[in-house]
C-alpha cells in the first residue's frame, strides 16, 4: 500500500497532473474495487426494499417438458427463479430468456410484469441473441480477469468494450494500463491471463445486473477517469446507466448477459496488442486484449480450436477508441453499444 | 407343412439378436445370470436410463425388447404373459407400469423400444466397456447431441468466419500472383491479369 502510493506520488510529479486530480484517485485498485461492491450491493438492497408489498405476476412458461404457468413475485423474482421451478437442466442450461417473444431478458433480472416466458440456451435453434450475449459476457470477463491478474504496483484503468462481433474472431476489451509504456506479453503471461481467466470462470458466479442514477454511477467510478467521461453520454437517454456484476467486478454494459460464468467453457487469451492514439487525447495509448471462448459442453477438436485461437491472435479490427483526435464522442459511443 | 410360422409364435425383435447367449459367469451359475439380468430389466424399467457394463447391457436389451413387445401383443389379460412379467419385474408395482405406460407409449412404434450408447471410460485404463440403456420417449434430456450442424451454433460461426478470411487471403494472393506474371510477360495480358483479379474477389 504504502509502496503504491509512492508510485502514485512519483507518477504524479513526473506528469505534474496534481491540479486535475482530485483526492480520490488515490485508491488502490483493490480499495476500488472493493469500494464499488459495496456500492453496488447497498443500491442493489435499497432498489430491493423498495419493492415494499409483494406483488404477484403470472408467467407463461413455454417449452420443455411442458407449457404451465407459475405464480411468481413481481419486481423479485427472476426467469432464473422460474428456471428453479422446473429442473436443475434448465438452471444449468438456460442461458438468456426470451419474454414475450420479443425482449431478451437476463437470467438474474427480476421480471416486472405478467408476461410469457421461454428459455434460451445454446443450443437452441437460432441462438444468434444468446452468442451475442455470450460473446458480451466474456468481453466483460477478460475485464474482470485484467483488474486481478497484475500486481498492485501496476495500475489497470478499464476503458471500454465494442459490442460483441462475433465474426471478428476475438472478443475484446480495451484497457489502459499508465504505467507500463511498451509491454510486448510473453507466450508466458498470455498463458497466465487464461489461467486467471478460468479460475475466474470456474467460480460460477452469476451475473447481476442493475440500473443506477447518473450520479451514483460517477461516484462509483470515481477512480477511472475514462468511465467518469464516458457516463454522462451513456445516461443522456433516460438517466440511467446498467451494471453488471460478476464476483467483486462491477462494470457497464448494456446488456443482456448470460446466466453464470460457469457457461463459459474453452477459453484462451490469445494476445495483448498496443493501440496508439493521438498527443493531445488523455489516454495515448490503450492496450486490446483479445481472446477466444466458447460455452461449456461444446466440445471442439483441438486443431479447430487452434485455428481458432490462430485468428484471435491478429489484432481485432473493431473501431478503437483513442485512434482519433475528435474521438471523445466515438469512445463513448462504443462504450454505450457495449 | 405342419410347422406353424415362426414369426406368429415369437414377437420379432427390432434390435440384433446375436447367436449365441452370454454366459455372465458367476458363482451361482445360470440362475444366478437370470437373477442379474432381472435386477438390471427391473432397473431399467423403473429409471428409463442405467448406466453399467456393456455385456450386461446388451443382454438386458434383449430380454427388456421381448417383455414388451409381449406385452403389447397379449395386453394385461394373458396369463403367459402375465408370468412372464412376474417373473422379470422384481417390483410388482412396474407391471402396472408395463401395462399401463410402457404399452400405450409403443403401441404404434416401428423401432426398438430401447436405446444402447457406448459411455466413455478413461483413456488409458484398462476396464470394462461401459453403456448406457435407456427406454425410448424418457422424460430426461438427449444424450446426443443432434444437431450439431445448426450454422448458427457459435463454435459454427467462429470456424466459417475464419474458413472465410482463410479464403480470402488465399484470392488475394492468387490475385496478386497472376497480377505480377502478367507486369512481367507483356503489357497485352495486363487485361487478362485485371480480370482474373475480379474474379476471385468477387466469388
Amino acid at each position: 500500500m504504502k509502496r503504491h502510493i509512492l508510485c502514485l506520488t512519483t507518477r504524479l510529479t513526473q506528469n505534474s497532473l496534481i491540479k486535475t486530480l482530485p483526492l480520490s484517485r488515490f485508491l488502490s485498485s483493490k480499495e476500488a474495487i472493493d469500494r464499488r461492491y459495496h456500492l453496488f450491493m447497498l443500491e442493489k438492497k435499497r432498489q430491493y426494499d423498495k419493492v415494499g408489498r409483494i406483488e404477484k405476476i403470472e408467467v407463461q412458461y413455454k417449452g420443455l417438458p411442458n407449457e404451465c404457468t407459475l405464480i411468481m413475485n413481481k419486481d423479485i423474482s427472476t426467469p432464473y427463479d422460474c428456471a428453479r421451478h422446473l429442473s436443475q437442466f434448465h438452471m444449468e442450461t438456460s442461458a438468456l430468456a426470451l419474454i414475450d417473444n420479443t425482449i431478451y431478458w437476463d437470467m438474474h433480472r427480476p421480471l416486472t410484469e405478467n408476461c410469457t416466458l421461454e428459455l434460451q440456451s445454446f443450443t437452441c435453434a437460432d441462438p444468434h441473441q444468446v452468442n451475442r450475449a455470450f460473446w458480451r459476457t466474456c468481453s466483460f470477463m477478460l475485464g474482470a480477469c485484467a483488474t486481478v491478474a497484475f500486481k498492485d504496483s501496476v495500475p489497470v484503468k478499464l476503458h471500454s468494450f465494442p459490442g460483441p462481433d462475433i465474426r471478428s474472431g476475438s472478443f475484446i476489451y480495451d484497457v489502459d494500463l499508465p504505467s507500463l509504456g511498451n509491454w510486448q506479453p510473453t507466450h508466458q503471461e498470455l498463458v497466465t491471463l487464461g489461467a486467471e481467466y478460468v479460475k475466474l470462470a470456474r467460480l460460477n458466479e452469476p451475473l447481476e445486473r442493475l440500473e443506477v442514477g447518473e450520479d451514483l454511477a460517477l461516484e462509483m467510478f470515481v477512480d477511472n477517469e475514462h468511465k467518469t467521461k464516458q457516463i454522462p453520454s451513456i445516461a443522456k437517454a433516460n438517466g440511467k446507466v446498467t451494471l453488471y456484476k460478476v464476483g467483486k467486478h462491477v462494470d457497464i454494459s448494456k446488456g443482456p448477459m448470460i446466466s453464470t460464468t460457469g457457461q463459459i467453457g474453452r477459453v484462451a487469451v490469445t494476445a495483448v496488442h498496443k493501440l496508439n492514439g493521438s498527443e493531445d487525447n488523455d489516454a495515448n495509448q490503450l492496450y486490446r486484449f483479445q481472446g477466444v471462448a466458447l460455452p461449456t459442453g461444446v466440445t471442439i477438436n483441438h486443431f479447430a480450436f487452434s485455428i481458432l485461437t490462430d485468428r484471435a491472435r491478429k489484432l481485432n479490427t473493431a473501431r478503437s477508441p483513442v485512434q482519433r483526435a475528435a474521438d471523445c464522442e466515438e469512445s463513448e459511443s462504443i462504450a454505450m453499444k457495449a | 407343412m405342419n410347422q406353424a410360422e415362426v414369426s406368429k409364435l415369437v414377437s420379432k425383435l427390432r434390435i440384433k439378436v446375436p447367436p449365441k447367449h452370454r454366459k455372465l459367469p458367476n458363482p451361482k451359475g445360470p440362475e444366478g445370470r437370470l437373477d442379474k439380468l432381472r435386477k438390471t430389466v427391473t432397473g431399467l424399467i423403473k429409471y428409463e436410463r442405467i448406466e453399467l457394463n456393456y455385456n450386461r447391457a446388451d443382454e438386458a436389451r434383449q430380454y427388456a425388447e421381448r417383455l414388451i413387445s409381449e406385452a403389447i401383443r397379449h395386453g394385461d389379460c394373458h396369463k403367459p404373459t402375465m408370468d412372464t412379467a412376474n417373473f422379470w419385474l422384481l417390483e410388482k408395482e412396474l407391471v402396472h407400469k408395463l401395462f399401463k405406460v410402457l404399452v400405450p407409449r409403443f403401441e404404434n412404434s416401428s423401432v426398438a423400444y430401447t436405446k444402447l450408447y457406448n459411455a466413455p471410460k478413461p483413456q488409458y485404463a484398462r476396464v470394462l466397456d461401459k453403456a448406457v440403456l435407456e427406454l425410448k420417449g424418457n422424460p430426461y434430456p438427449e444424450l446426443g447431441n443432434k444437431q450439431t450442424n445448426n450454422k448458427y451454433f457459435i463454435q459454427n460461426i467462429l470456424l466459417d468466419a475464419a474458413k472465410h478470411e482463410y479464403r480470402q487471403a488465399k484470392y488475394a494472393e492468387v490475385a496478386n500472383k497472376i497480377g505480377q506474371a502478367g507486369n512481367e510477360t507483356s503489357p497485352v495480358n495486363t487485361e487478362n491479369a485485371e480480370k482474373l483479379n475480379e474474379k476471385p474477389m468477387s466469388s
